[in-house]
């Protein structure tokens, strides 16, 4: 087994796989730029070092740097996470040239996979359903524009090395498609450092239904069953949940062979999720392989009781897997909400600042796997994701219930963040009722505002101001007042003069 | 007791006084009775009428942030932001209508060049953040009267971009 992993990733997923290493008694090396000195995954980790400056390409997507990171500390493995340089053959392939163990799936598999057009060419010889597409990268945008008049509107424009939303662009009609390529192309390039995009048929209101599998270095290949994650926004999951409403246990081990088949296929292994499109009629497409290990791993986690870092770091070390298919059940019913720096109530802006309070729920059932302190700062410069809330219950009802107590207990503070959003969401009619698509925040929240403010909650807030500035009175005086004391209208200073018994309230 | 807060431009006044060992907030139309509990640094429980309403109150700078029934209120200082609302209702939808950046990020395009007329919604500029790309529109119809920034610079919330001449 290893005894050091060089963790290639920041905020929660750097979290997550620092405790999972430390769990399994190896220690964690984190890197980070010049934005992140401060971030919660440099301080978990055992050793930190840093990468360079602030944007991602100079620093998580550098590979000589993380490459030269993993020699000075002495790593002898690489976990990506996702995203960044997660699903990028060339980094796997030079990991493996160098004797480092990346953990994550052989570099040739993963090219074949990562370059989404060759993948579906690959899985229809193997038998797998397709969507219809282009089956070659755009060249150009009349390329585009010739495939889409026969694929018919709605096209969805892709990027080849995508994954996580970016560079997605959905064209209802031939005047949008050339400004929806070049943006496509724009954010690919940003986001992965390619931008070929190609374009495929969008269907309408499809279930997004992905499979979880495990295979070993000698062959052997297990699925963890599905995870439903219908609940998008701008083509980024949300919410995610397992199992999936719509899945009878037929459908079910059909879709798990299938996804079996389809990483054998591509000569894959370690952890990957095969994703498919399932519409109203029960017929799945293979969509895509998703060659890392998932944001919404833990649902999988909370239902199967498998560790995923853990199975990764196994097979990257050698080991055969343990796990027989037979053995795997689905227990209980798990949900997962993604927590972004984004206003919901102002068009989902980004919301980059300082945290100045937190509160994480906990309890029976709960997870909370968090890349943020309090007091912390959230730099510009990354994805907005801040956080993963997690609810597990014996079904899918309670686990509904407890999310949503979750989310009450959740505080962040100073910036703002989707958590009211999502506590909507999962409190809608048809998300309790199942009937979840990909079209489902578009028909039901757009432009959602979160309603009016009812007084009787304004009037708490406005109270609960009061009373902590009667709290502060009685407390010797602190710098923040001291700013305004020629302002004598305003209690921040005449309170000052207020003498009341320590934190009591007896002045009054 | 008496304070002031200023809450969406408005200034919100709350008396408190204590009964029967019990606190009552009076503020506009309304008042609100209730025992009230410190359980933990920003952390406030609010009981009354048999239900128990947990509250957060953060101070941030000037700012009081605080988390009450789901929402989010930030309260301000009376005086710094009379100015504020005096500038905001003098503000016509007529004259040099300056375009801000609305978070931090960094100008990737430039949609439009000084002297062409927009239209109201029309994409002046792209401004990425946190990996995604986001439209900034002109608020008004008239004329682009002066770009402020250069394509991939990084620019802070607030920070004007564009100027727009709204039409007459």
């Amino acid at each position: 087994m290893f005894k050091k992993i060089l963790v290639a990733n920041r905020g929660e997923i750097a979290v997550r796989v620092i405790k999972g290493c430390r769990e399994m008694g190896i220690g964690a090396v984190a890197v980070y730029s010049e934005a992140d000195r401060d971030s919660l995954h440099v301080w978990l980790a055992d050793e930190a070092v840093a990468i360079g400056p602030p944007p991602a390409v100079e620093s998580y997507l550098n590979m000589g740097r993380i490459i030269a990171a993993a020699r000075a500390s002495g790593a002898e493995a690489i976990h990506p996470g996702y995203g960044f340089l997660a699903e990028n053959a060339e980094f796997a392939a030079l990991c493996e040239k160098e004797g480092l163990v990346f953990i994550g799936p052989n570099s040739a598999a993963m090219e074949l996979v990562g370059d989404k057009v060759r993948a579906r060419r690959t899985m229809e010889k193997a038998g797998i359903p397709i969507i219809p597409g282009m089956p070659a990268v755009a060249k150009t945008v009349a390329d585009c524009e010739a495939a889409a008049k026969s694929l018919g509107y709605p096209v969805i424009v892709k990027a080849s090395a995508g994954g996580g939303g970016k560079g997605m662009r959905v064209v209802h009609e031939a005047g949008e498609l050339a400004p929806a390529v070049e943006a496509g192309m724009r954010e690919a390039k940003s986001a992965f450092g390619d931008d070929s995009v190609y374009l495929e048929k969008y269907l309408e209101e499809p279930r997004h239904v992905e499979v979880q599998v495990l295979a070993d270095n000698f062959g052997r290949t297990v699925h963890l069953f599905e995870r439903e994650c219908s609940i998008q926004r701008r083509h980024q999951k949300i919410v995610e949940e397992t199992p999936s409403t719509a899945l009878t246990p037929a459908l079910r081990a059909k879709m798990g062979e299938t996804a079996v088949k389809a990483i054998q296929a591509a000569g894959y292994n370690n952890a990957g999720t095969v994703e498919f499109l399932l519409d109203r009629d029960g017929r799945f497409y293979f969509l895509e392989v998703n060659a890392r290990l998932q944001v919404e791993h833990p649902v999988t986690e909370m239902t199967t009781g498998v560790d995923l870092v853990r199975q990764q770091i196994l097979i990257a070390a050698g080991e055969p897997l343990s796990l027989r298919q037979e053995d795997l059940r689905q227990r209980g019913h798990a949900i997962e909400c993604r927590i972004y720096a984004e206003d919901p109530r102002h068009n989902f802006l980004p919301s980059a600042g300082k945290v100045v309070v937190l509160r994480e729920p906990k309890g029976p059932g709960v997870r909370c796997d968090s890349g943020i302190y309090g007091g912390w700062e959230v730099p510009v410069h990354y994805d907005p994701i801040l956080a993963k809330l997690i609810a597990w219950a014996e079904d899918r009802e309670l686990a509904c219930r407890r999310l949503t107590a979750a989310l009450d207990d959740y505080v962040i503070l100073g910036i703002r963040t989707t958590i009211g959003f999502l506590r909507e969401v999962v409190n809608h009619p048809e998300f309790r009722a199942g009937r979840t698509t990909t079209a489902f925040i578009k028909k039901h929240f757009d432009g959602w505002g979160g309603g009016e403010v009812h007084d009787d909650t304004r009037r708490l807030a406005l109270a609960a101001a009061a009373f902590d500035e009667l709290m502060r009175a009685g407390r010797p005086r602190e710098g923040a007042a001291r700013g305004s004391q020629k302002d004598v209208a305003t209690p921040w200073t005449t309170l000052g003069r207020w003498r009341i018994g320590g934190a009591g309230l007896d002045g009054i | 007791m008496e304070f002031k807060f200023l809450l969406d431009d408005e200034v919100r006044t709350v008396t408190v006084e204590r009964k029967d060992g019990a606190l009552v907030f009076r503020e506009g139309e309304g008042s609100l009775t209730a025992e009230v509990r410190s359980v933990s640094e920003n952390e406030l429980l609010f009981v009354s009428g048999g239900r128990s309403r947990r509250v957060f109150v953060a101070r941030d700078g000037k700012r009081k942030i605080v988390l009450a029934g789901g929402r989010e209120f930030v309260l301000a200082e009376p005086d710094r932001g009379a100015g504020r609302r005096e500038r905001r209702e003098g503000k016509a939808r007529e004259g040099v209508w300056p375009v801000k950046a609305p978070m931090p990020g960094k100008v990737i395009k430039l949609c439009v060049a000084e002297g062409e007329a927009v239209r109201e919604n029309q994409a002046l500029a792209i401004v990425e953040a946190m990996k995604m790309e986001n439209m900034i529109l002109s608020e008004v119809e008239g004329v682009v009267k002066k770009i402020l920034v250069t394509v991939g610079e990084l620019v802070d919330a607030e920070r004007p971009l564009i100027e727009v001449e709204a039409k007459a």
